[in-house]
């Protein structure tokens, strides 16, 4: 159960602060120093980071409830790779946080699984120290960063390392939202290395970030399809509201059965992974929230026809998030394949107890 | 619009259990056909040996025959029954719709005389909705009763009757006052009509694949007695409305074809899988967790005494849908051509699913007619 005073404030504080015009400035200039700032005063960008590592403490499924928020509000800022990513990978390795923002490198799914440091290699460079040397993409918000982590083998083990930005050379490049995904090149930079615990690793990193896509999906979903019930309440045509035609009724009925389904797999999902493990509830969240996303966008932009397609109108800061979220973490094949070991491992007498239990039935 | 997380407790954990158990040993897997979700076999016997587990009419209150269970409870027998593809079908409508609709709008002597009969799984029921000329546009029917002595006269024909001819009893919304302008709804009553009333004739409609379970029933001059109205003549329409929202929602709206998919996977074990194959499996285990815990939170909601009828809505349109994507989705990946009769039990499941799945989307509602439904209520206008 997650306290309503959390869902209350971080609503409160976006309603304010993420306007259209706020969305749209901050995608222009890159960053939202401002939002940001007023979002860290409430100690949710440590949400679910334990207090004794410098965080705010709280569960996950707390810190997920307030990135569903962000997404809902379209907030432009790095609320999950500050916390319950980049925050959470600190406080496991015992790294000391800087003041200032931290983000992940987001590892990337291959034949042989997920590798944590992009196209970086990593080598000891004495006591606690590790020197990384390669390119790593998509690094979302690196351009703002003091800091940026990743867990990649080092000397064959498997390690988190933390670099500071002043280390490394960052180009700048949005993603179709224009949120910062940027390419970040290291040339033997240095930062704090530790050997990552049991559990940490970038499967795991993974997971944890598909599932912080998942809540931030569910609420773009949520609003996506809010304004469309209220854009074909208000929009007039033949005489009547276009939502009394029952072509348009079948947009709203598909847009509305996404977003509670995607709410409810990351309210779900976040249940499981914050009692333990929960690949399959993240698996199949991950790619619920995918196929949703494309399908909601589809009747939601059809529903609200060419004012859906104009930047004076809100509707795109959520679709193309959507657009852009769908593919961080794991695309579609990735997740059904994930899920199609796991079913086909179970086997045909308990398929269906899968489906009921879902990572319990798995041991 | 509101879904709530739910999981299962403890004690419904142990139902779950108990229902496992007792489905693996009385229809243990390559021992019976299975059937594809609610259009399931008729078998007294199997509804006794449910019955006398108390998981027929279960969530009506003891008094009355039940066994005080809650709509979740429910929830699981009936979700484990559908997916194993167990014959429920003798008991189904009573199970699901009519021993609530008599709970709540019967007379005590209706509730004492139908409702313990239907607990002992005895008594299968008909639904007696659609005429020649009212099928989506309910509130047209023209099948009329009319004042006789100590009862009523009925004149008229239902069509696409599933199972009357093998059910006991009768549900039927008629027409007891000439349609009003303005207000159709008015001067609708709803009945409990022995099928075996004198008057009362019953012929097939096969169905497309041949088989038997549509008819027409056709009343001439069938005498019902004042004590077989139920609730208050004139009420039929808000009676029926809240009937139909006992239809909504449940596994029998999402499961159908769960069978069909496990057969597959089960006659595919020991041989090497192709990936998309395997992905497949993956897709459709994820999207039945997400739909059963939309569906489950439906069932919680009840038993905290909503009336989700907008949450119901959207799901069984989900669901029905869903359930011809997946058939489709088969289809796509098998190569060989499939029959009713092949030597496999998967491809007989699936030729079945093909052929009779276009039927989901329409039963007990249409999915444009929920979809008005569930905008409406989307809207925030009266559903």
């Amino acid at each position: 159960m997650v306290d309503e005073l959390i869902t209350e404030t971080a609503d409160r504080l976006f309603s304010e602060l993420c306007t259209h015009e706020a969305v749209q400035a901050a995608e222009n200039v890159g960053a939202a120093p401002d939002i940001w700032d007023a979002f860290c005063e409430t100690g949710f960008d440590l949400i679910a980071v334990p207090e004794a590592s410098g965080g705010s403490g709280g569960t996950l499924a707390e810190a997920i409830e307030v990135l569903r928020l962000v997404g809902y509000h379209s907030a432009p800022i790095p609320a999950a790779e500050n916390g319950i990513l980049g925050g959470w990978l600190l406080a496991e390795a015992g790294i000391e946080r800087p003041d200032g923002l931290v983000t992940v490198v987001p590892p990337r799914a291959g034949a042989d699984g997920w590798s944590g440091g992009g196209a970086c290699s990593a080598e000891l460079a004495g006591e606690g120290s590790a020197a990384l040397t390669g390119e790593a993409h998509r690094v979302p918000w690196a351009r703002s960063a003091e800091m940026i982590v990743c867990v990649c083998e080092c000397d064959g083990q498997t390690t988190v390392i933390a670099v500071p930005t002043s280390e490394c050379e960052v180009s700048p490049l949005p993603n179709m939202a224009g949120e910062p995904r940027d390419t970040v090149r290291f040339d033997g930079a240095t930062g704090q290395a530790a050997p990552a615990p049991n559990g940490v690793d970038a499967a795991a990193l993974a997971e944890r970030g598909a599932l912080s896509r998942v809540a931030l999906m569910a609420g773009a979903i949520e609003k996506l399809c809010q304004l469309t019930v209220s854009y074909t309440n208000e929009r007039v045509q033949f005489g009547r509201p276009v939502a009394r035609f029952q072509a348009v009724q079948q947009h709203l009925v598909w847009a509305a059965q996404d977003a509670a389904l995607v709410r409810m797999s990351a309210e779900v999902a976040a249940r499981e992974a914050t009692r333990g493990d929960a690949p399959f509830e993240i698996a199949a969240a991950k790619l619920i929230a995918n196929q949703a996303a494309a399908r909601a966008t589809k009747a939601c932009h059809q529903a609200h026809g060419a004012m859906g397609m104009t930047q004076e109108y809100p509707l795109h800061h959520f679709s193309r998030r959507l657009w852009s979220w769908r593919k961080e973490y794991g695309s579609d094949a990735h997740w059904s394949a994930v899920l199609g070991d796991m079913a086909t491992g179970v086997g045909a007498d308990s398929l269906y107890p899968l489906i009921t239990s879902g990572t319990a039935a798995l041991q | 619009m509101r879904f709530t997380p739910t999981e299962l407790t403890g004690p419904e954990l142990e139902l779950q259990a108990e229902v496992r158990e007792f489905l693996a040993a009385e229809l243990p897997p390559g021992s019976h056909e299975p059937c594809l979700g609610m259009a399931a076999d008729h078998d007294r016997e199997f509804s006794a040996k449910m019955a006398a587990r108390g998981w027929v009419g279960m969530a009506l209150p003891s008094r009355w025959g039940g066994s005080d269970r809650t709509a979740v409870q429910r929830f699981i027998v009936v979700e484990e029954m559908l997916r194993w593809g167990a014959p429920v079908g003798h008991h189904w409508v009573a199970d699901r719709q009519t021993g609530n609709v008599i709970l709540k709008f019967g007379t005590d002597e209706q509730r004492e005389r139908f409702l313990a009969p239907i607990c002992r799984g005895e008594l299968g029921f008909s639904i007696g909705m659609s005429e020649p000329d009212s099928g989506s546009d309910l509130a047209s029917v023209s099948t009329r009763a009319e004042r006789a002595d100590d009862g009523w006269i009925v004149n008229g024909t239902k069509i696409w009757t599933s199972n009357a001819h093998m059910n006991d009893w009768f549900i039927c919304l008629l027409r007891t006052a000439p349609m009003e302008d303005g207000n159709k709804h008015a001067g609708l009553s709803q009945f409990l009509i022995d099928l075996s009333s004198p008057g009362l004739e019953i012929s097939p409609i096969p169905f497309l694949d041949g088989s038997h379970h549509f008819n027409e029933v056709t009343f001439h001059d069938v005498f019902v007695p004042d004590t077989n109205v139920v609730g208050q003549p004139g009420m039929g329409w808000h009676q029926n409305t809240t009937e139909m929202a006992y239809e909504r929602g449940g596994p029998d709206r999402w499961l159908s074809p769960f069978s069909t998919v496990e057969q597959l996977l089960r006659e595919a074990a020991g041989t090497p899988m192709q990936d998309t194959v395997s992905d497949l499996f993956g897709e459709l285990a994820a999207r039945w967790w997400g739909i059963r815990n939309l569906s489950l939170s439906v069932a919680r909601l009840i038993d905290e005494g909503e009336a989700p009828s907008v949450e119901s809505a959207l799901v069984k349109e989900m669901g029905t849908r869903y359930e011809q994507e997946v058939v489709e989705k088969l289809v796509q990946l098998i190569d060989e051509e499939y029959s009713p009769e092949s030597e496999s039990l998967f491809e007989r499941l699936l030729a079945q699913c093909v052929v009779t799945f276009p039927g989901n989307t329409i039963r007990g509602g249409t999915i444009e007619i929920l979809r008005s439904v569930a905008s409406k209520g989307l809207q925030g206008l009266p559903v």
